[in-house]
């Protein structure tokens, strides 16, 4: 019944991207411009004595040297990074200066002249001592380490009746590491001062251009609209490329300013492995009641979530998690309390799941283990109690018709059946006995997530359709595209509402100065908040191009149909009008203008900030994983064959880009669950290149089989819900899931790694 | 990145005058798959010439002579994988060289340089020790030869003076009476270091007894080598389960007395025991 949507479609920017045409950060150049580059702080924590600049400022080349006495404005930004480090440096991704310099390699001659006086501190790594202490803090205006804003939590039932009834409890801890979003492209800003007016130009690798505009204007006294911020193409980003971006475009604002030319920052791998969030590192204590028969009476759940020195978004991803904390399972009684912690290390934030991976690791390793301990099939004890019909969720949703579909329990039937879990169960037992070096292992997980922004705050959305003379569309989105797809997505789903076909349409990157606050790109709400923007700009549009063919056609507006690059008449189809022809009509002969501007606002979420009760999400997308495993016992090596999955994720507006999004998010799911992890000594990054930090390659990659359960769900354009995270976080619960069903040994902190399957923990150099 | 000129001689001879004029400030760089790695750290201070032999077909080939295969320094990964010569006559070689980084990493970098560069874990080294290969180098001045084994003073020092080129490496075909194998194991399955590797060859006599046997391990000491005690705890003997435990449990004993007791010895003493014992298997025909 749809022409232009649930089509795997080819992307709208393939051409620029395969032909090489599409231009990265890295790639802009402009005349006379500067290159910039850090001095980075040397140590976790310590007070700045002094800052000499006289040296580096003697060398041949260099132009410019800013210091934090050097900003105009105010020296803090979101999450209370400063631009520079002023008093005292609290991790070693704080900037103390920036060199603008001729060329790179004189800008990083003059960052080593640069002397730096500091006194030493004691710093703070460890996240519990940090949540304990009172008199050692981070930042000394605070009375406490925790983040502000960071502790989310959720009441529902009563705990400790629950708790009560139940026949057993296990208690068990998680840990998971902190993991970086590794993009192929590091990061990048150009900055110039605006050829025409009071005023800077931004151009770079920017996930989210609006909160970089607001910042910015802040640290350089400015009008928000005196700072203009274009996005290149941008080489991955997964939540990664904005604080990072955000202190690059602050200080080369600062240096464009007050050098007036063009100034160039481009981070080295080791720069980006430093300086750019990470997805926080997570300690969750839980603890579970069930009764003999498996259901699930009560979860209680303490969460660690580590922030680093800044408050990097742990407010936002605390509260996604803690109403994510009991999985997608029935509880009636639940007390959960997320709390983000400041310390002296590397620093925590978006990427890709925004808490999900690591809450879904600790609540699906935790039903795992309810399972065995009551000998009951990890499947049959997630189907007995995963959230169905007539169920309320730990927030008190209501689940069922009309309201939000709950289609788990057919989408983990279909998942095992299609995997054949039960019989692979049974028969890796059968391998295993009879096999001592290699062991074979099925693991199974399940997921519940709540699409687009919620509670995190206002899920809005802009878009603007423009129809020019030769019947060109033009898409405008106030969201970035990434490399997810999304111009793709909202171009079939503008397409499919006017009736024309999607090679009629063209985008431009996104440009701060000509659009809409559409807020970030984050969420995955691309297609869900963005989509709805789309359609309501095309359906303006159409509604005057049938005002304008009814009268051409002298019929009712009521009886106008376009389809297929065509207006007729619904009953007499020899009335009809080309397309361009009408194009024509309404630009050259009657001025009608054929811009038009769609805004989506869903209105606020209604929560109960006291006990995490209400609408936190209007939907939520669903999935279940089962992964199959063969361990190496002797070396620890372990090796995922074969993911077999599942999902809801409403309509799939272009399957392929779909599945795309899913084989990525599972591949860094792999990386996550088997091999990626930080090593950090007394607060020093010992790993900071692809040398050591080791993500999948194409050779890990195991077979994939998904499945797309396209349940109804009205929520959505055309019933489209969210994809771009979901893929990541069923991996690692059922790879250790997996693990303990090939071995019999529970592991409950990730990576598997080499040393952590065969001993039990990590070793360190 | 340090600054430095590029020399690219016409011809081997060319080759050699060059590194005589300007050794000590100049590197050989053949496919730089390390080189380039080092030199964005700016490891080597005084560097003032690359000389480039990717122009020299004289360094490039692998051949039979005799009894011998000799593979030419500035021959690549890729080449010596796809080898029937290599394949035929020194299969583990081919095993090593195919476990070596990733396609492009295999379509650059050479043999000769991974001799070079000597990492305790190269994949192509521990093969050419069991291999009991032997290495050619050549100055302006005099050739010699040296045994691979005998190559190194420790991890990353190739006994080489500056103003010697490694030519050519080549060993003894084994006839099909060897059984050969390599293992790696790797913290991914591509583009990886090795945790640790190992090579070994076998052959069993008609009397079903051990004619020959030779394991070289990589990583787990600061050089590579074979481990003779240990092959000699099998040699002449009808190979079983209990010889092979115990050779293994010997292994990781040398390793300990080798490199002492580091960060990584939790780690690597019983999987050297239990990889030693798993190749044993496969190359003496134990079941």
């Amino acid at each position: 019944m749809y022409n232009e949507i649930k089509k795997s479609q080819n992307r709208l920017d393939g051409y620029e991207k395969v032909t090489g045409q599409a231009k990265f950060g890295a790639d802009l150049n402009f005349g006379h411009q500067l290159y910039a580059k850090t001095v980075y702080s040397e140590y976790p924590r310590a007070e700045i004595v002094s800052i000499d600049i006289s040296e580096a400022e003697k060398l041949e080349g260099v132009v410019d040297i800013i210091t934090y006495e050097d900003i105009p404005g105010e020296n803090e930004m979101f999450g209370r990074f400063p631009v520079l480090a002023a008093k005292e440096v609290k991790y070693i991704g704080d900037g103390v200066a920036v060199v603008a310099a001729k060329s790179k390699e004189t800008a990083e001659k003059a960052v080593d002249l640069i002397n730096v006086e500091y006194k030493e501190k004691q710093p703070l790594f460890n996240m519990k001592k940090a949540y304990n202490s009172k008199d050692d803090l981070v930042h000394t205006d605070k009375e406490d380490n925790i983040i502000e804003h960071s502790h989310h939590l959720m009441r529902k039932g009563n705990i400790k009746e629950g708790l009560q009834k139940a026949d057993v409890i296990l208690e068990r801890t998680y840990y998971t590491p902190f993991v970086d979003q590794a993009y192929i492209e590091p990061e990048v800003i150009v900055t110039i001062p605006d050829p025409y007016r009071e005023g800077i130009e931004i151009h770079g690798s920017i996930q989210n251009p609006y909160s970089i505009r607001e910042n910015v204007a802040k640290i350089m006294d400015l009008k928000i609209s005196q700072v203009k911020v274009i996005h290149s193409t941008i080489g991955g980003s997964f939540g990664g490329k904005d604080e990072s971006v955000m202190l690059m475009a602050a200080r080369t604002a600062i240096l464009a300013k007050r050098t007036d030319r063009p100034i160039k920052m481009v981070l080295t791998r080791e720069e980006s492995m430093l300086e750019s969030c990470k997805r926080h590192a997570y300690e969750l204590n839980y603890k579970i009641g069930a009764k003999q028969d498996g259901t699930i009476v009560a979860i209680e759940d303490e969460v660690y979530t580590q922030g680093g020195p800044y408050n990097n978004k742990a407010m936002f991803a605390n509260w996604r998690g803690s109403v994510h904390a009991t999985g997608p399972y029935r509880v009636e009684n639940v007390k959960t309390d997320y709390y983000g912690v400041y310390t002296n290390t590397i620093y925590g934030g978006a990427y890709r799941g925004f808490s999900a991976p690591q809450t879904v690791f600790g609540s699906e390793s935790l039903i795992d283990e309810l399972a065995y301990e009551l000998d009951i099939s990890p499947k049959e004890i997630r189907l007995k109690n995963c959230l169905k019909e007539g169920d309320t969720f730990a927030t008190g949703q209501k689940f069922g018709p009309g309201e939000i579909p709950a289609p788990l329990a057919d989408i983990i039937e279909g998942v095992c059946e299609h995997s054949d879990y039960e019989e692979k169960r049974a028969e890796y037992k059968e391998f295993n006995n009879k096999h001592n070096e290699k062991k074979k292992g099925i693991g199974i997980s399940c997921t519940i997530r709540g699409a687009g922004l919620g509670g995190e705050g206002i899920d809005t959305a802009g878009a603007t359709l423009t129809i020019d003379q030769d019947g060109s569309i033009n898409l405008i989105s106030d969201l970035t595209e990434m490399g997810q797809g999304m111009r793709t997505a909202h171009s079939q789903i503008a397409a499919e509402t006017l009736g024309v076909s999607l090679e009629r349409f063209t985008f431009i990157n996104t440009d701060t100065s000509i659009i809409m606050d559409g807020g970030p790109t984050v969420a995955s709400r691309g297609t869900l908040a963005g989509g709805q923007a789309v359609i309501e700009a095309a359906r303006k549009l159409k509604e005057r191009l049938k005002k304008v063919a009814s009268k051409k056609l002298d019929c009712k507006k009521e009886d106008i149909v376009i389809g297929n690059d065509l207006i007729y008449h619904k009953q007499n189809k020899e009335k009809t009008i080309a397309f361009e022809d009408l194009i024509e009509v309404c630009l050259n002969d009657l001025g009608i203008s054929l811009s038009a501007q769609g805004w989506y606002n869903p209105g606020p979420e209604e929560l109960d900030e006291e006990t995490g009760q209400g609408k936190a999400y209007p939907t939520y997308v669903y999935g279940c994983a089962v992964t199959e495993i063969t361990v190496d016992i002797k070396t620890g090596k372990v090796n995922v064959d074969k993911i077999t999955a599942g999902y809801d994720i409403g309509t799939p507006i272009n399957p392929q880009q779909v599945k795309g999004q899913l084989y990525g998010g599972l591949l860094q799911g792999l990386g996550y669950s088997l091999m990626e992890e930080f090593e950090q000594k007394e607060g020093y990054l010992k790993t900071d290149n692809f040398d050591d930090y080791l993500i999948p390659s194409i050779k890990d990659m195991p077979d994939i089989d998904i499945k797309l359960f396209d349940i109804e769900d009205d929520f959505g354009p055309y019933g489209a819900k969210s994809v771009g995270e979901l893929g990541i976080e069923l991996v690692a619960p059922s790879v250790t899931n997996a693990f303990y069903d090939a071995t019999g040994r529970r592991i409950r902190e990730i990576p598997l790694n080499l040393e952590r399957t065969l001993l039990g923990k990590s070793l360190s150099k | 990145m340090q600054e430095f000129n590029f020399l690219q001689p016409e011809n081997y001879r060319e080759a050699l005058n060059l590194l005589n004029e300007y050794h000590g400030k100049s590197k050989i760089i053949a496919g730089g798959t390390d080189l380039i790695v080092d030199l964005r750290k700016e490891k080597y201070t005084d560097l003032k010439y690359l000389i480039d032999i990717s122009k020299l077909d004289e360094l490039e080939y692998i051949k039979e002579d005799g009894e011998y295969i000799k593979i030419g320094s500035y021959t690549n990964h890729k080449s010596i994988t796809k080898s029937d010569l290599v394949n035929k006559y020194a299969k583990i070689l081919t095993l090593g060289c195919s476990e070596i980084g990733s396609p492009q990493i295999r379509n650059r970098g050479t043999i000769g340089g991974n001799i070079i560069t000597g990492s305790p874990c190269a994949d192509s080294v521990t093969p050419l020790v069991a291999l009991n290969a032997i290495i050619v180098i050549e100055s302006k001045e005099q050739k010699r030869e040296v045994p691979i084994e005998e190559f190194y003073e420790g991890p990353y020092r190739p006994k080489i003076k500056a103003n010697e080129l490694l030519k050519e490496v080549y060993f003894k075909k084994l006839d099909n009476s060897y059984q050969g194998d390599f293992i790696k194991v790797k913290r991914r399955n591509a583009v990886s270091k090795a945790r640790i590797n190992i090579a070994a060859l076998g052959k069993i006599d008609q009397a079903g007894k051990v004619f020959d046997i030779r394991l070289a391990p990589g990583s787990i000491t600061p050089k590579p080598q074979r481990f003779k005690s240990v092959e000699e705890l099998v040699k002449g003997r009808e190979p079983d389960n209990e010889i092979i435990e115990k050779m293994g449990q010997k292994v990781a004993e040398i390793m300990i007395d080798k490199s002492g007791y580091r960060w990584s010895t939790e780690y690597k003493r019983p999987v050297i025991r239990d990889l030693t014992k798993r190749i044993l298997k496969t190359v003496l025909e134990v079941e």
